[in-house]
């Protein structure tokens, strides 16, 4: 087989995911860009669009909004993962029991959990009545503003944190023994042992949960368009549910268009970021 | 590039069209029609009607597309929108109507104005399918609404059941002082709307107040809500979830179990709610028609669901006898609610809509009376407006804020500037 006929046959078995990456992501997306710069009733391109939505009070508290959820959502998930990684790889009693148990919420729709925690978060609700029984104070959680975008990190976190896990979990269990016996050798405490080489050894891992993490909480759409409509006074007003509102629901496809463009601008540089901070660590060692 | 494939793909489907015609003739082309119908109502709902023209139109198929409420308006936007032709019919809520007649989304129906003219007499029912003179739809329902009360709970509170009479309807000043009895006899709530935070439920409210309906202008796209009859209602609103006295955090799927499970003395819902508490068998309850504020006027709200035809439809003539069918003749209307009691618009159908409640007169009081009342005498639409869908939704995240009891001025100025914004990319 020649050169030229082996990258043929190579390009014919690619040309399915070829077509696919081009008709469902480079299309749109270049349309949405298209979309963007055209303002509403047409007449040449300009940034109308963009001038009008960073002069828009809603689009700016909802990247606002949208940035303060990214910053308590991530790190919350990701610890939370790791702690309960780390306790998974342990040799507790029933340890397929409670893997089960803490994987379970990822099997159900987050739409499904949205509805349930919503009644169990009402102010008349059970975890109030639980509040109550324990000698608390009930909460108001989604109809006030200074509580419902916590309920919101926490609806979304008992559904994202199982899931995480078990990426960290499987980079745990592909750390070779003997890394700990090396430096149990040493003299290495638990902590030191966990410093020295668990985390450096899960950089893989870590990374991609990172970056997973943070673009899917940046999707974030069903729990807020189901329990807060962004609500109360815009206070869970995530970006998602913001686009969603001018495209399907005022019609106002271009504001839509130029808020996506924003999104996904400010959702790569993120990622690159991330990407370049977790490298840096690595030269460093 | 979309309309050049739109208009390669109508060209291929005339010519498929054309050639089934040459091949096997007119007769047998009509003999096997399928038509495609999008609504947002449950498929048990519509089946009663769908059966019903399929048995007298045996060559015409109709497939029932549903999709949710809040979905409706995105898939007639990106369906309809982008001139997709395998929508035939498509349910239409009437406040929808202008805008999306103004984009070319709905077939203009003035050439049927007499034949809509002779089944549907009330000229409030045709106004709310009309935008700038002319008709895109045929009137199927309209609404309104009722209080319904808990005899059970009352009668332990010692209150006298409120009258069905609408001559002597309360006030929201009496019936908020016998919520409060009510809720002091031990029970959860005084009283909810069914609706929570929706403008179509609350509008009447503001209304009554003599604040207007929020939208001003020609063309009803300037926004009105920060006089001092917004701002009081308002207030009035906020200060009953903040008092205890209305349920804080209720969706509006959740607040017809408060109503069965007896934990609100009073609900004001529409009258398809009859069809929910009629199957609770231990609810004890009656209709009275809704309150008015003192000083004010009554007024109710109404509007609902009609039908229209997608101008682009290949298949016009089956797509309007099916609609026709559902809207218009008494047979058809009739079974369209069959499984979901809504107020018939068809002169003739009503009768029969009529007969059917006034069989529960003697459980609870004349419902088909204060219906036939209320929309003849206090009905008041919503603004016929282009911009209305911008307008309700964000109304009902301010109606939101009010009930989770952000401050009733700042609330609505903060609502006001957004509109004029929002409203503002329309004009």
């Amino acid at each position: 087989m020649t050169q030229r006929s082996a990258i043929l046959a190579a390009l014919a078995f690619l040309m399915p995911a070829l077509v696919s990456v081009f008709l469902l992501r480079l299309w749109p997306a270049a349309v949405a860009v298209n979309t963007s710069l055209i303002p509403p009733g047409g007449g040449g391109y300009s940034l109308e669009n963009f001038r009008y939505i960073f002069t828009d009070p809603v689009f700016l508290n909802s990247l606002k909004v949208t940035i303060v959820f990214l910053l308590i959502v991530n790190p919350l998930q990701i610890a939370i993962s790791l702690a309960l990684a780390l306790l998974m790889n342990t040799m507790v009693p029933l340890i397929g029991f409670w893997r089960t148990v803490i994987l379970l919420p990822v099997a159900i729709p987050q739409s499904v959990s949205a509805v349930v925690w919503g009644v169990a978060l009402r102010p008349d609700g059970l975890v109030n009545a639980v509040l109550v029984a324990l000698g608390m104070e009930p909460q108001r959680f989604l109809t006030s503003s200074d509580q419902a975008l916590a309920s919101i990190i926490l609806i979304v976190s008992w559904i994202g944190v199982g899931y995480w896990m078990t990426f960290i979990l499987a980079g745990l269990q592909d750390i070779p023994k003997s890394l700990y016996e090396a430096v149990r050798i040493d003299g290495a405490n638990r902590w030191q042992q966990f410093r020295f080489v668990t985390l450096p050894q899960l950089r893989r891992p870590l990374t991609f949960v990172l970056v997973a993490n943070t673009v899917a909480n940046f999707l974030i759409f069903a729990p807020v368009q189901i329990l807060t409509a962004g609500g109360p006074e815009g206070s869970t007003d995530l970006i998602m549910n913001t686009v969603y509102t001018q495209a399907f629901i005022i019609s106002d496809p271009e504001s839509a268009a130029a808020s996506t463009v924003v999104l996904v601008g400010v959702v790569l540089l993120i990622v690159i970021l991330q990407f370049r901070l977790m490298r840096a660590e690595d030269s460093n060692e | 590039m979309m309309n050049d494939k739109m208009s390669r793909r109508t060209l291929g489907a005339a010519l498929l069209v054309g050639a089934g015609m040459m091949t096997t003739g007119t007769a047998v082309f009509a003999q096997d029609v399928t038509i495609n119908f999008l609504s947002a109502q449950r498929d048990d709902i519509m089946q009663p009607m769908i059966k019903g023209f399929e048995a007298a139109n045996p060559g015409i198929k109709v497939v029932h597309q549903s999709v949710p409420f809040n979905d409706l308006n995105a898939a007639t936007e990106s369906r309809i929108g982008q001139g997709d032709t395998s929508i035939d019919v498509l349910h239409a809520d009437t406040p929808r109507i202008p805008a999306f007649a103004s984009q070319g989304y709905l077939l203009n129906l003035d050439d049927r104005r007499d034949v809509i003219d002779a089944a549907v007499p009330n000229a409030v029912d045709l106004e709310q399918v009309s935008y700038d003179g002319s008709l895109y739809a045929y009137p199927m329902w309209t609404s309104t609404q009722l209080m319904y009360f808990n005899r059970d709970v009352l009668e332990k509170a010692g209150l006298e059941m409120p009258s069905g009479d609408p001559e002597q309807r309360l006030t929201w000043e009496a019936l908020l002082d016998m919520a409060r009895t009510a809720k002091d006899s031990g029970i959860k709530y005084g009283l909810t709307f069914q609706q929570v935070d929706r403008y179509y439920q609350l509008q009447f409210l503001f209304e009554s107040n003599g604040a207007g309906s929020g939208l001003t202008g020609d063309e009803m796209l300037t926004p009105t809500i920060t006089n001092d009859g917004w701002i009081e209602t308002a207030k009035w609103y906020g200060d009953l979830y903040e008092s205890g006295l209305a349920p804080r955090g209720v969706t509006p799927e959740q607040t017809d179990d408060l109503f069965i499970n007896g934990e609100v003395a009073f609900m004001i819902a529409g009258p398809w709610a009859i069809a929910r508490y009629e199957n609770a068998a231990d609810l004890n309850y009656g209709v009275a028609p809704v309150p008015y504020f003192e000083g004010g006027k009554p007024v109710t709200p109404t509007g609902s669901w009609s039908v229209a035809i997608n101008p682009n439809s290949e298949k016009k003539d089956a797509a309007r006898a099916f609609a026709e069918y559902i809207s218009l003749d008494p047979e058809g209307a009739y079974l369209s609610i069959k499984n979901n009691p809504n107020i018939l618009v068809n002169a003739e159908a009503f009768k029969n809509y009529s007969a059917d409640m006034d069989g529960l007169t003697d459980k609870i009081g004349s419902a088909i009376d204060i219906i036939s009342y209320e929309t003849k005498n206090t009905a008041v639409g919503r603004p016929r407006s282009r911009g209305f869908v911008t307008f309700e939704t964000i109304m009902n995240r301010t109606f939101s804020d009010l009930r989770n009891g952000t401050d009733a001025e700042t609330a609505l100025k903060g609502a006001e500037r957004q509109l004029d914004r929002a409203l503002g990319r329309i004009q």
